[in-house]
């Protein structure tokens, strides 16, 4: 194991470890629509502390997309503010890196998948020291007996985590995921969530993941953020406090998860016997 | 689904070769007879002559030197400006139409005034050769080189790549099979107008040969003649996609793959 | 409209610097006085007909001749492989290697001019038909016959309207390249046309003829290319509409 990786001292219980990763200042996202100009986002306000595993849940088209393209830089905000690691965002920022729920037009097809991950960190170091960086991101995600391989070789799951390994390789200080998980059947699903559990917990990263899904938001995330209402806000804000490391089973049949489960759907407008 | 049994189009080539038997066959038999029409075997033993005597050889040489040094460079100045165009905008905006109205104009309706302008000469050859086939590899670039993967470039933005990297590692490659696509076009161009260019300017080469040919009353040796360029023209064709598909496996591959 | 600007300030530049009896660059202004001896008589007039002429009957016989040959080939798997490399070595010939051959063939003639005309752009009609009726689903051809449709009906009420658009996608590419092969037979054989009226041009050393005539030679190819691309414009229309309906 690389030094290198940060092994976070305090248990992920909501990551009280003091600097803030992530913050979101009254945020206002503004579309234009063929009706004239739209607010889609509209005070959202929030801040995600160093080491964190966020959700933001929502249900299609509530904007959650729209909200981490604007953390990651990709999107202009038409009001507030966003800071990444205490800079203002205007265009992606250094050590932040986003992971799209699309693998298959995300990777390089004309690439082997070494080259593939090697692609952000290879213009900056030399051959050697970029070919170890990457193994060492395979290894995180358990691919690198494939490294030679070509990404249409690979299933939808290996590529997402391909993906993954690319965005680790810049050992960035925040992750945003777009729905990564999205596109995968329930299987690989669960397999992937408790890998990226894995590397969170060896690298300490903090991570912003965008879902449609309650139960993944609750399973994998310290805190969970459901956006709500249109133009879309915060509206619900919870912190889960589940022991780690989770797994499938045992975490999803104890009663606080359950409870937790119970609090979102609620949230999201859902009644017993409805 | 086709049974391809054996890769090889059995069929498909004996119909072939049936077709120039009953040629063969219609001609000795006297059944059709054009004036200046000679059976297959004919033909066989003009072409055999002449690779004996080394016109063959000659002319072919003339031919492919002239269309080839003129599509390689055009290859390589077609990459270049439909580089240029595809990512500096301004320069988009100012030339687009004024390529389309160029590229409107017969391309033939130039052999005249090359001829006019450079005489009868190898360089004119080339220099046409060079103008037929700068077109379709300047289109080609250029379309390839919009034609990303949109997915592909915010990837580039979120990794930070400066423009000059999103340009080689990720909008070049994507090009790549467009690129083949426009050059095998120009090739096919650069050989018409060099044909053409020696029937009617310079007297060298296979265009030349096979205009005397015509005023020799020798329809033998044209068909020879012609066989041979269609059969370099398919060598040629054949080969760029082998280089092609060798140099560049991965981006030929995927484009093949995923569109 | 921005984008002219690089021809605009070419021809200007062109204009202002050329010497009127320069052999090689006269300038635009020049371009209409060379053309001029050429509007006695009709001269030019005729030779635009001869051209259009060509161009138009090469045109419609390639669509007869690559829709018919296209379909059956594309009909029949076994037709399609027994034909195919014979079609393949006469698709590669270019049509230039071809002018010299037909003119000793079939003379000085408008039949040789179809004959060299009609061969190239047979073949992109040709393989848009035959990849359309590949594709074909069979259902659409056993319906009419379950109605019991004559083999004309079927032909005429079904197969045609479901290979129009991919005639007339064939058509698009066919038709600047018909214009082109016109030129070139008028100008290797000096035969009759706009491409005569160049060659002879050329060999008499009056350029500001040449260039004129290259001029109208563009208008020329930017005429088809318009006809051309209202044609495509048809058929993507008519296809939409359908997916819609």
């Amino acid at each position: 194991m690389n030094e290198d990786m940060s092994i976070d001292q305090s248990p992920h219980d909501g990551g009280d470890s003091g600097s803030i990763s992530l913050e979101c200042d009254d945020l206002k996202v503004t579309l234009v629509g063929a009706a004239g100009p739209v607010d889609i986002l509209r005070d959202v306000n929030f801040s995600v502390a160093k080491g964190e595993f966020v959700s933001i849940l929502g249900a299609s088209g509530s904007g959650k997309t729209t909200l981490l393209r604007v953390l990651g830089g990709l999107q202009a905000a038409a009001g507030g503010k966003v800071r990444c690691n205490g800079v203002r965002v205007s265009g992606p920022p250094a050590g932040v890196v986003t992971v799209f729920q699309d693998y298959a037009n995300s990777l390089l097809p004309w690439r082997n998948i070494r080259r593939n991950v090697g692609l952000g960190i290879e213009a900056s170091m030399s051959k050697d020291d970029c070919y170890s960086r990457v193994d060492e991101a395979l290894a995180l995600v358990n691919l690198q007996d494939r490294w030679n391989e070509y990404p249409w070789r690979l299933s939808g799951g290996m590529q997402q985590r391909v993906q993954i390994a690319r965005a680790l390789a810049m050992k960035p200080s925040i992750l945003l995921m777009d729905e990564p998980f999205g596109a995968l059947d329930a299987m690989t699903r669960a397999s992937l969530q408790d890998e990226l559990q894995h590397v969170q917990g060896l690298t300490g990263t903090t991570i912003v993941f965008v879902t449609h899904d309650v139960e993944e938001a609750v399973y994998l995330s310290d805190r969970v953020l459901v956006l709500q209402k249109t133009p879309a806000a915060v509206g619900l804000e919870l912190a889960t406090a589940l022991p780690r490391p989770r797994d499938q089973m045992s975490t999803k049949e104890s009663p606080d998860y359950l409870r937790l489960r119970h609090k979102v759907y609620e949230a999201l407008g859902h009644r017993v016997g409805h | 689904m086709s049974r391809l049994t054996s890769r090889f189009n059995w069929l498909g080539f004996s119909t072939f070769f049936g077709f120039i038997v009953l040629w063969e066959l219609l001609i000795r038999l006297k059944l059709i007879s054009f004036d200046y029409v000679p059976p297959p075997s004919e033909v066989f033993v003009a072409a055999r002559d002449l690779i004996l005597n080394g016109e063959m050889q000659l002319n072919l040489q003339h031919t492919l030197t002239a269309a080839l040094v003129g599509w390689i460079i055009a290859s390589v100045v077609g990459v270049i400006l439909g580089v240029l165009l595809a990512v500096l905008r301004p320069m988009w905006t100012y030339s687009m139409a004024s390529v389309d109205a160029l590229r409107s104009l017969p391309i033939v309706a130039f052999v005249p005034v090359a001829v006019l302008l450079f005489g009868f000469s190898l360089q004119m050859e080339i220099v046409l050769s060079f103008y037929g086939a700068l077109w379709p590899v300047l289109l080609n670039t250029f379309a390839g080189m919009r034609d990303v993967e949109p997915r592909l470039l915010e990837v580039g933005r979120v990794m930070r790549l400066s423009k000059a990297s999103r340009i080689w590692k990720l909008q070049l490659p994507s090009a790549t099979s467009h690129i083949v696509v426009g050059m095998r076009l120009g090739l096919a161009i650069s050989l018409v107008l060099t044909l053409v260019a020696e029937m009617v300017g310079n007297p060298a080469g296979l265009g030349f040969a096979l205009v005397q040919a015509a005023q020799a009353l020798q329809p033998a040796q044209m068909f020879a003649y012609i066989v041979a360029i269609g059969v370099s023209g398919i060598i040629l064709n054949a080969g760029l996609i082998r280089v092609a598909r060798l140099l560049f496996s991965g981006q030929m591959a995927s484009s093949g793959e995923s569109k | 409209m921005r984008g002219l600007l690089p021809l605009v300030l070419l021809l200007l530049i062109w204009q202002m610097f050329g010497q009127a009896d320069s052999p090689y660059f006269p300038p635009p202004s020049t371009w209409v006085t060379g053309v001029q001896p050429l509007l006695a008589d009709g001269v030019l007039l005729t030779a635009l007909g001869w051209t259009s002429l060509t161009f138009l009957l090469g045109l419609v016989l390639a669509t007869i001749l690559g829709a018919t040959l296209g379909t059956l080939v594309g009909s029949n798997r076994t037709m399609d492989r027994a034909f195919g490399p014979s079609l393949e070595f006469l698709r590669v010939l270019p049509a230039a290697s071809l002018v010299p051959l037909a003119a000793l063939i079939l003379g000085y003639t408008m039949q040789m001019k179809l004959a060299v005309v009609v061969l190239p752009a047979t073949w992109p009609i040709l393989l848009s038909c035959r990849s359309a009726r590949r594709s074909m689903s069979p259902v659409l051809l056993d319906v009419p016959k379950t109605l019991g449709l004559s083999r004309r009906d079927r032909v005429r009420k079904v197969l045609v309207p479901a290979l129009t658009p991919a005639v007339l996608l064939g058509i698009r590419v066919a038709g600047p390249l018909a214009l082109i092969i016109t030129l070139l037979v008028e100008i290797v054989t000096r035969i009759n046309g706009l491409g005569a009226l160049m060659g002879t041009a050329q060999a008499n050393f009056l350029s500001a003829q040449v260039y004129g005539l290259l001029v109208i030679a563009g208008a020329l190819g930017f005429v088809v290319n318009w006809l051309v691309t209202r044609a495509e414009s048809a058929v993507v229309l008519r296809m939409s509409g359908r997916v819609e309906g």
